[in-house]
């Protein structure tokens, strides 16, 4: 019998699938988009993404990026973002720290 | 869809390539495989800092090493045209098939001699077993010495 990554991953990631999701990178980033696939090492295709820069000058900027495949190795969370509430929020007005990146 | 069907589907377009250190690649795919190695012409190496560039006309890329792969908004439309185009060959192989009712039985007759000819002592063919042997040997020869 063969099992497609995406059943196998169905319960974690499988739900998020078309949704938009947040994804926070091993350097730190924060990468914005609609989750259009996965595979079994959690590479990852976010469509329509953009990132979210943090600062504690100026409020967050949004950076318009596109298509993008994010390798697995690469990738520390993946988050749901409810679009409702998302588009409620005054990105302009939120400071905050930048992360670092993930010590090995 | 997978990420590695995409990246195929990207072949020949131009994109964008971080690696984990930093470096960013601009260039043409021209392969990848299913570890994410790719091949990319006309390539633009930018540092990690942005301040210096290098152009080479290809370079090789070990999938590992990639952070993220930036690539054109319209390749994602294309991989279902790519599945389409592949169902459609498919589903004609398969008619191609069935309506031979008479050389089905002919197909399964050409299969039959291949499990014959597999060997009944359980080895697979190209198996190491008779080759070890005389290396064993030797080898006991050699402590005897």
């Amino acid at each position: 019998m063969s099992v497609t990554a995406e059943a196998q991953n169905g319960i974690r990631i499988g739900s998020l699938h078309k949704s938009t999701v947040s994804i926070i990178t091993a350097d730190g980033r924060n990468f914005i988009g609609t989750l259009k696939g996965f595979d079994q090492t959690i590479n990852v295709i976010l469509d329509e993404s953009h990132e979210r820069v943090f600062s504690t000058t100026s409020g967050i900027e949004q950076i318009v990026l596109g298509l993008h495949i994010i390798r697995g190795d690469n990738i520390a969370v993946i988050g749901l973002i409810d679009d409702q509430i998302d588009s409620r929020l005054d990105l302009g007005n939120i400071r905050g720290e930048p992360l670092g990146p993930v010590v090995h | 869809m997978l990420p590695l069907t995409l990246l195929k589907t990207a072949q020949s377009h131009p994109m964008l390539v971080e690696l984990k250190n930093g470096e960013t690649y601009n260039g043409h795919l021209v392969s990848c495989d299913s570890w994410m190695n790719i091949n990319l012409r006309d390539v633009i190496c930018t540092s990690k800092d942005g301040d210096r560039f290098w152009r080479m006309p290809e370079c090789y890329v070990r999938g590992s090493t990639i952070k993220y792969l930036r690539i054109p908004d319209e390749v994602i439309d294309m991989v279902k045209d790519d599945a389409q185009a592949k169902a459609r060959m498919r589903s004609e192989m398969n008619k191609g098939r069935v309506g031979a009712g008479s050389q089905n039985q002919n197909v399964r007759g050409q299969l039959r001699p291949r499990y014959k000819n597999t060997p009944q002592n359980g080895l697979k063919s190209g198996s190491r077993g008779p080759i070890n042997r005389p290396l064993s040997q030797a080898g006991v020869n050699k402590t005897r010495k």
